[in-house]
């Protein structure tokens, strides 16, 4: 029993909990309120829209692709939405176009990095810089605003008691994505083709319609959390959500999912959103201003990749320096072994 | 001139090697040989310093040496040739025989490189031009540039492993021809293969290794296959298998005329229920392309397909798979098998819609019962459906293999080369397989480049060469001269002006099915 | 297409052939929607632009051969303007020389740190740059406590060098900025040409286990990349300074994605083993006419560029794989035919020996 619970410490996720109690501990010591419910409303309310979005991409990364166009997706979706709204068109309409273009612009990702063969990070990139120019052109260099009161009702008060619409449909999109990863044939597929798609289309797999399904995923909800956004915040720019990309493939890797696919589980994602979300209050409290922030975040990014790695190089020396017959442990670093390779 | 001494290695809970000796004299050809599992490969990886052995020494010309990276085992003279080529696609060939060459100076000089180059190459006997990028290489060109490459490093010790694998029997003859030279030059040669007239042909010594320990160094000519065999596997020799023969059923599958531009063309046969039918060539023959155009990877452009009568057209692997047709790789490292997954999930893929609730889940608990029959009807070895499948040996992850595709319940079964690389013990067990799906009423393709096997497997042998077929012969009349003439092809205008290759190729079949054809098995005579 | 011309042009120099002929009809085009296109102010402000990203790109280029990339060039860019310009303003003595000298300094220090957990760290390059992109930001933030470094404190000269020309013709003139840039090309093309070097950064992204197996130094190789390309982009941060005068916390922000288009565009194989600066070249070319010709042009709207950009991306990938995997499968097989008949011929020579 202690056995087995010392490996699950000791795996991925195992660390993440870790990691996570320690600045919870340090948050709560700051803040004595901090574990209320109010407050806990408050700390997602920050970065709800980016944890909806890290759901979908964590099912990108591991298929083995990457999508490096959701934050300006929900860049344009808002901007979609806004330029409608004020021609005119009733809001509704206006956020089914939002969400229309969502996916079809996912579809557009999807069908040229699975059908023609393109790399993802070439595609995504085209799609970074295109679907943030259309937004542009959309709403200019203005600020737009004047939504229904419904509208941003929805996105800054409670539905349900506290909680905001946003992080309702965070929860169920957290526990569908769960079930869906682990327990669906989607999900199934999605580790089989992020392993090897050679060996997917070798054994039956439409490996095309599975990516097509993921990315049609991420560009739907990605535009989802630009409707969000926009309710949340009550205005729009051609620059909402700039960055946001960042951010999400950075809580993604950090959850335990390898960006060469294959690897990862949503409970490490999950973790891992919950600790950003955190460390980043513990940090504010701490007085650090948002840029640190994302650099420090980003070096917690790189340590949880290189300490691993040396670790397990640091031992495989020990071991040959001291006595050799001793047991060596099975090297797991495919990172390590592997050559630094570019997603695609 | 290299010496390995009580060399040990472990991998966890592995003992891959365990006090092997060996000592490679210069100017010998050394065969190693070993069932997969054996130790070979870590062998390899530590004299080319990919590993270090946890103990033991390594000694070159009498001194001591660590070899820690790949450059060591360079500058020591240590070079391996390995199955897949290592070349650089983008780069010249003259660069990739050239590159890495410490002290060729600070500027590159194209025209000495490409000159150099070609004469090297002239010394292999091939001609190539060196100043094209290596992409357009045939295999064997690949592995000849290799060779370039650690002649040009002055190589003392060159590690072939499995070399001759993907090679058409004119580029072994060439093969050997250039080892033989090297030989005489004073090269140390480890020689490994799985193909025993191979090693009998050329090695001047074999050593046999059994599950990571040193069995034996013996002089080639005090050896038998027999003996070797024996050696391998630690207990008696294992008779060839033994068909069963029975009376065909109707006809399952009928192809006609079926052709595809740059493989194969002219390609017809009638495939009934109950049957094996070997498709038999020297390589090169594109086998695995009508394979793959009957399971829809790569589709025939013309000709006509009927299925229990039915004319079709077979454009995806999905669609092959709801007509019930269905192909076992010969890749099954890359194309096979998933390896971090389990044996259940890997044996359910294809038929994964199958497994699925309404709601999309994976129903897992019929998954692992599944999982269960196959392991217990095939004798998969592993500790549960639940390991990996890169846990296990060659012979069970080839029995996975074939399990995923019995899975979907074929009519039509297509196993491309499915005993390649894998124990004698498993291989057997495989055949008996094959047997029994065939009598079971299964339509069978069994491709394979293991002639005795082709040869004691079939009902029917579909010859074919250079893409087109030759012939199609039953078992009962496969006699020397039909095989030679098919193989070489059939009527003297098909015999390309001054081809001297196929004469060479033939002569080499001959020697093989001598053996065989006189009506008793390679085992009966050889190996008693 | 002839099998003459597939086998005195490899696909990959069609390309560059190719891009060419886009760019050239592309400066055709507009010349006729624009009046006055080619007038001297215009065409300065074009390549005085395409100074700084191609600076960076050539840098971007040998990271991007070996399989890898370094998002992080514009924090580089950004941090090294901003100390440097910094030190400009406090310290009386610095001569021209030592500034460049000390930004590119900089640049390769933090080049190497990418280099470093890239190579011997093991950790994929695209982690450690955006990494290193959030942190190098940082280190700008708090260095600069928000505070901007203004034109006015800057000493003379470095307000002189944007006008300073190599030549002049007519008005038309060759800014010292650009011509740096053009010397960094070719001295990063005669590089990967001629260096041992450059040749097995195209063995790394070509083929990295056989590198690896063949003995190439490639931990070293791709630490000495991405150190080369942080110290470009010192210089780039150098250059930033000259132009800009006015440097904030934000400077150079955006600038690796324009630069990774550009590489991708100009026909380097993200994938690695193939591509060259010269590629780069035409990539920034391609992407800067397009970007300053649809501002001057009267009936776009000046907020469409950046979806005509993403577009142009898309087309430029897109085309790359259709047509350079079409091309790349004909030059293979006429090569294949070619090898055929050869070999025929000297098998005949074969049947008196061998047989």
């Amino acid at each position: 029993m202690a056995r087995k619970l010392g490996r699950r410490l000791r795996s991925w996720e195992g660390l993440l909990l870790l990691v996570l109690l320690v600045v919870l501990a340090f948050n709560v010591a700051r803040v004595p309120n901090f574990l209320t419910v109010v407050n806990q409303v408050n700390l997602f309310q920050l970065g709800i829209e980016k944890a909806i979005v890290i759901l979908a991409m964590t099912f990108v990364i591991i298929s083995g692709e990457i999508d490096l166009s959701v934050a300006s997706m929900m860049g344009l979706s808002a901007a979609i939405a806004a330029a409608l709204f004020e021609r005119g068109i009733p809001m509704p309409v206006a956020i089914l176009v939002a969400l229309g273009a969502g996916v079809g612009l996912g579809l557009l990702n999807g069908y040229f990095v699975a059908v023609v063969g393109l790399s993802s990070l070439a595609v995504t990139l085209a799609g970074y810089v295109g679907f943030r120019g259309l937004a542009r052109l959309l709403v200019e260099d203005r600020s737009v605003g004047g939504f229904p009161d419904w509208f941003t009702d929805l996105g800054q008060q409670g539905l349900i008691g506290p909680l905001t619409l946003s992080i309702l449909i965070f929860g169920v999109l957290a526990a569908v994505a769960t079930v869906v990863l682990h327990l669906s044939g989607l999900g199934r597929l999605t580790y089989v083709i992020g392993n090897s798609a050679s060996v997917a289309r070798f054994s039956g797999v439409s490996v095309a319609r599975t990516k097509m399904t993921l990315f049609m995923m991420s560009g739907f909800v990605s535009s989802l959390a630009g409707l969000l956004i926009a309710a949340r915040l009550g205005a729009v720019r051609a620059s909402t959500a700039e960055g946001a990309e960042l951010d999400i493939i950075t809580v993604v890797l950090l959850g335990g999912v390898s960006i060469f696919g294959g690897v990862g589980s949503m409970i490490g994602v999950l973790l891992s959103t919950y600790l950003v979300l955190n460390l980043r209050n513990g940090l504010i409290i701490a007085g650090v201003t948002g840029n640190t922030q994302t650099g420090i975040i980003g070096l917690l990014l790189i340590l949880s990749v290189l300490v691993p790695n040396l670790a397990g190089r640091g031992r495989e020396r020990l071991r040959r320096r001291t006595d050799p017959t001793v047991r060596a442990p099975p090297t797991d670093s495919a990172v390590a072994a592997r050559s630094p390779v570019a997603p695609g | 001139m290299l010496e390995m001494e009580h060399v040990s290695k472990r991998f966890g809970a592995t003992q891959a090697l365990e006090d092997v000796s060996l000592a490679l004299h210069q100017g010998e050809i050394h065969a190693l040989l070993g069932e997969n599992g054996a130790g070979k490969s870590t062998l390899i990886k530590i004299i080319t310093g990919i590993e270090q052995q946890d103990s033991g020494e390594i000694r070159i010309d009498g001194e001591p040496v660590r070899v820690t990276s790949a450059q060591d085992a360079q500058r020591l003279g240590v070079a391996a040739i390995y199955q897949e080529p290592m070349i650089f696609p983008d780069l010249s060939v003259a660069e990739n025989i050239f590159i890495g060459h410490r002290d060729r100076g600070k500027i590159v000089d194209r025209r000495r490189m490409e000159g150099e180059a070609a004469a090297a190459l002239a010394r292999l006997e091939v001609r190539l031009d060196v100043g094209e990028p290596a992409r357009g290489l045939t295999l064997a060109e690949q592995q000849t540039v290799e060779i370039a490459k650690a002649i040009s490093l002055d190589v003392r010790v060159l590690i072939m492993d499995e070399p001759t694998a993907s090679l058409s029997a004119h580029e072994v003859r060439r093969l050997f021809r250039i080892v033989t030279t090297l030989r005489q030059q004073g090269v140390a040669i480890l020689f490994i293969s799985h193909r025993m007239e191979e090693v009998f042909e050329i090695a001047d010594r074999v050593t046999i290794l059994r599950d990571g320990r040193w069995i034996s160094t013996t002089p080639r000519v005090d050896l038998t296959p027999a003996t070797a065999i024996r050696g391998m596997v630690g207990r008696a020799v294992v008779e060839l298998f033994r068909r069963q023969r029975r009376e065909p059923g109707p006809v399952r599958l009928a192809v006609r005329d079926l052709r595809r531009e740059g493989s194969f063309r002219d390609i017809s046969f009638e495939l009934h229920s109950g049957e094996v039918l070997g498709f038999a060539g020297l390589v090169g023959a594109r086998r695995t392309d009508v394979g793959l155009a009957l399971f829809g990877i790569a589709p025939a452009e013309g000709g006509e397909i009927e299925l229990n009568g039915t004319p079709i057209r077979v454009t995806n692997p999905r669609q092959a798979m709801e007509l019930g047709i269905a192909y076992s790789t010969e890749d099954r490292r890359q194309l096979g098998l998933i390896m971090p997954l389990s044996i259940a999930a890997n044996i359910s893929l294809p038929s994964l819609p199958r497994y699925l609730s309404p709601g999309g889940l994976v129903r897992r608990r019929e998954e692992r019962a599944t999982a269960e029959a196959f392991r217990r009807r095939l004798s998969i070895r592993a500790p549960s459906v639940e390991t990996p499948a890169a846990s296990l040996s060659g012979g069970n992850q080839q029995k996975v293999v074939i399990s995923k595709w019995l899975e979907t319940k074929p009519k039509v079964l297509i196993l491309d080369e499915p005993t390649r690389g894998i124990d004698v013990g498993a291989k057997v067990e495989v055949h008996q397989l094959i047997d029994d799906l065939a009598a079971a009423g299964m339509a069978i393709i069994l491709i394979s480049s293991d002639l005795p096997e082709v040869l004691a497997m079939s009902d029917r042998i579909l010859v074919m060469r250079e893409g087109r077929q030759m012939a199609i012969l039953d078992h009962r009349e496969v006699t020397q001269e039909r095989v030679l003439s098919a193989a070489m092809g059939q009527s003297g205008d098909l015999f390309p002006e001054g081809d001297g290759t196929d004469r060479a190729a033939a002569a080499e079949a001959i020697a093989v099915i001598d053996r065989v054809v006189a009506g008793e098995a390679l085992a009966e005579r050889e190996w008693s | 297409m002839s099998d003459a011309i597939l086998r005195r042009i490899r696909p990959e120099q069609f390309r560059e052939v190719i891009l060419l002929i886009v760019t050239i009809g592309l400066l055709a085009f507009f010349a006729t929607q624009i009046p006055d296109y080619f007038n001297p102010r215009s065409v300065n402000r074009l390549t005085t632009g395409l100074a700084i990203p191609l600076v960076v790109a050539v840098g971007q280029v040998l990271v991007v051969l070996t399989r890898n990339i370094d998002l992080s060039v514009s924090s580089i860019v950004g941090l090294s303007a901003y100390v440097v310009g910094t030190l400009l303003t406090r310290v009386d003595a610095m001569s021209p020389l030592m500034t460049v000298v000390l930004s590119m300094l900089l640049g390769l220090a933090l080049g190497a740190i990418n280099g470093a957990v890239v190579a011997y760290g093991g950790v994929p390059a695209i982690i450690t740059t955006l990494g290193t992109l959030a942190l190098y930001r940082v280190v700008l933030v708090e260095f600069s406590g928000a505070k901007t470094v203004t034109t006015a404190d800057l000493p003379d000269w470095l307000n002189d060098v944007p006008s300073a020309n190599v030549l002049s013709a007519r008005g038309y003139d060759l800014r010292l900025t650009v011509g740096v840039a053009l010397l960094v090309v070719i001295l990063g093309q005669l590089t990967l040409r001629y260096l041992p070097f450059g040749r097995r950064l195209y063995a790394i992204g070509s083929n990295p286990d056989a590198a690896r197996t063949a003995g190439l130094p490639v931990k070293r190789d791709v630490f000495t990349a991405f150190a080369i390309s942080g110290a470009l982009s010192g210089l780039a941060g150098f250059m930033f300074l000259v132009r800009f005068g006015n440097i904030t916390v934000t400077a150079a922000q955006g600038l690796e994605l324009q630069v990774v288009a550009a590489v991708v565009v100009g026909g380097v194989n993200i994938f690695g083993g193939s591509g060259s600066t010269i590629g780069a070249l035409l990539g920034v070319l391609l992407i800067e006419t397009l970007q300053q010709s649809l501002l001057r042009w009267a009936g776009m709207s000046e907020f469409a560029k950046d979806a005509i950009l993403g577009l142009l991306i898309l087309v430029a990938v897109a085309a790359d794989a259709i047509i350079l995997g079409r091309l790349r499968e004909m030059w293979v097989r006429v090569r294949r035919r070619d090898q055929a008949r050869a070999q025929a011929a000297a098998a005949g020579e074969g049947v008196v020996r061998g047989a």
